[in-house]
């Protein structure tokens, strides 16, 4: 081994014991990303390891090396020789080998399984293919914000970030629309599988599988594969020019998804698309409502909108972290790790990074440079949607902006109880009256 | 005096994320049937611009010719 090869006795994890919040807590996201505690870390030489679950005798399942520097992250990210997404788990809790195997997708794989898998999928997500979908998903957020201010406001969660996204990653799915409320009812599901507890008994949706096998613990994976399932069958037989169809006739070095991936992919697909595009689209309308002259920016310069875009997702941070296991003795910022540790890259830490973001807690729709890590620090794990997600959240803008919809505060959002999701069930938010506001 | 340069993909990383498209859609195109990235015939690019191209790269797929 090279010269950076440590052994056991020089990882010095008690020392490190210093995070002051227990970032880890699911419950404390009630109240919103801790960002104090985050800070605390950030400011810490080095890294901090941060306790997390039982101790085991092998002091394995102890903890994480917290990772909430920008530069940190990044470089993580762009090195999964050494910080793999495919052992243990990419969350922060260890998934034993038959669940691992039985829950793998993209998320969870490295090369070379990953690059097979994420080329044949590239295709369907490139710049131009987004543009395709920008007239489908414009319409649909014109008429649900149309909606919404003739409404005068009311839960827009439930009337503007949900069924957007969901339409819209139905409708390149080929998936029928009335089915979307079904399928929001299930991710809602498993985003409750990343905090505490589930509302779900084992065998809701007719699960019979132990939920460990499961994605999230979550029976509600048992329906979304049941749901993948009946699509297969349906494209198998009948063809059409759509995402389901692609997933099965694409090849990837001659070879196609096995019903695994592909089931697995359509609930990754089912997932991410829909719920992280909500939660951007959730704190961009707070962040817009608490800070009116932002808005009013934004409609006196459309020009502003697409660096809004970044800056809303920047501000959102849907997903809060993903964690990686070292493959082997290593180090980053200085600190010893060791083959085998748990090392998770927190992007709500890296987003706030003042050495990267001027006023970082500052929502600053003008701000030009804006190397956030949202969509993950670079590398092969790169946001697969994120042109989809971007293209999404600025017609959402333009067609707000179009109609000088001028929202305003209501009650206090419900936050959920996750450490990995910067989830939001409900916001109540208002319109002001037109030609007012702003 | 400008520095232009030329860039190439290496086939083998590239995993078809598009970010080099985003960026410089003048000079890569990604392939539609395989999403791989490729140089347009002919393509140049100004030192400062294919470096930031090259930075964004997740996959680092892309390099300057020398």
């Amino acid at each position: 081994m090279s010269g950076r090869a440590v052994s056991e006795e020089t990882v010095d994890r008690s020392t490190r014991l210093a995070s002051p919040v227990d970032i880890a807590s699911p419950a404390l996201y009630l109240d919103g990303i801790p960002h104090e505690g985050f800070a605390a870390i950030r400011e810490t030489d080095g890294l901090v390891w941060h306790p997390y679950g039982p101790v085991g005798d092998d002091g394995a399942d102890g903890g994480f090396w917290a990772v909430t520097r920008h530069a940190d992250v990044r470089e993580m990210s762009r090195n999964p020789e050494l910080f793999s997404s495919a052992i243990g788990h990419t969350n922060l809790w260890d998934l034993e080998a038959d669940a691992l195997e039985a829950r793998r997708s993209l998320i969870d794989s490295d090369a070379p399984d990953h690059t097979r898998l994420r080329r044949v999928v590239s295709r369907a997500f490139t710049p131009k293919n987004t543009r395709n979908w920008e007239g489908m998903a414009r319409d649909i957020a014109a008429e649900l914000v149309e909606d919404f201010a003739a409404g005068g406001g009311g839960d827009w969660v439930e009337q503007v970030a949900a069924p957007l996204p969901i339409r819209v990653i139905l409708a390149i799915l080929g998936v029928p629309l009335e089915d979307a409320d079904y399928l929001v009812e299930l991710t809602n599901h498993l985003v409750e599988g990343t905090g505490d507890a589930s509302s779900l008994p084992d065998d809701a949706y007719g699960n019979t599988t132990p939920t460990r096998l499961l994605p999230f613990n979550s029976p509600a994976s048992h329906a979304l594969f049941e749901y993948a399932e009946k699509m297969r069958q349906l494209r198998l037989a009948e063809p059409g020019d759509d995402l389901v169809t692609g997933l099965l006739e694409a090849e990837a070095d001659g070879e196609r998804l096995s019903a695994n991936e592909y089931r697995n992919f359509f609930q990754l697909l089912v997932f991410a698309g829909n719920e992280t595009t909500r939660t951007a689209m959730i704190h961009g309308a707070l962040a817009f409502a608490e800070h009116p002259e932002q808005w009013a920016t934004l409609r006196d310069d459309p020009s502003l909108i697409t660096g809004a875009v970044d800056e809303v997702i920047r501000w959102a941070t849907p997903v809060l972290h993903m964690r990686r296991t070292a493959t082997t003795d290593t180090e980053l910022a200085g600190t010893a790790i060791a083959e085998g540790d748990k090392v998770v890259m927190w992007y709500a830490g890296a987003n706030r990074d003042p050495e990267v973001f001027p006023a970082p807690f500052r929502f600053d729709v003008t701000r030009s440079d804006n190397p956030h890590f949202a969509f993950g620090g670079g590398g092969p794990h790169f946001c697969l949607g994120a042109f989809l997600a971007r293209m999404e959240i600025q017609v959402l803008l333009e067609e707000m902006v179009a109609r000088n919809v001028v929202l305003e505060p209501g009650s206090a959002p419900v936050r959920l109880a996750s450490n990995f999701v910067h989830g939001v069930a409900s916001l109540d938010l208002g319109v002001a009256p037109s030609g007012e506001g702003g | 005096m400008t520095d232009v340069v030329r860039v190439t993909v290496d086939e083998g990383r590239c995993i078809g994320i598009g970010q080099c498209e985003l960026l410089e859609p003048e000079v890569f195109l990604l392939g539609d049937e395989d999403a791989i990235s490729r140089v347009v015939d002919g393509a140049t690019l100004d030192r400062t611009r294919a470096v930031a191209v090259v930075e964004a790269c997740p996959s680092m797929a892309i390099s300057i010719k020398s």
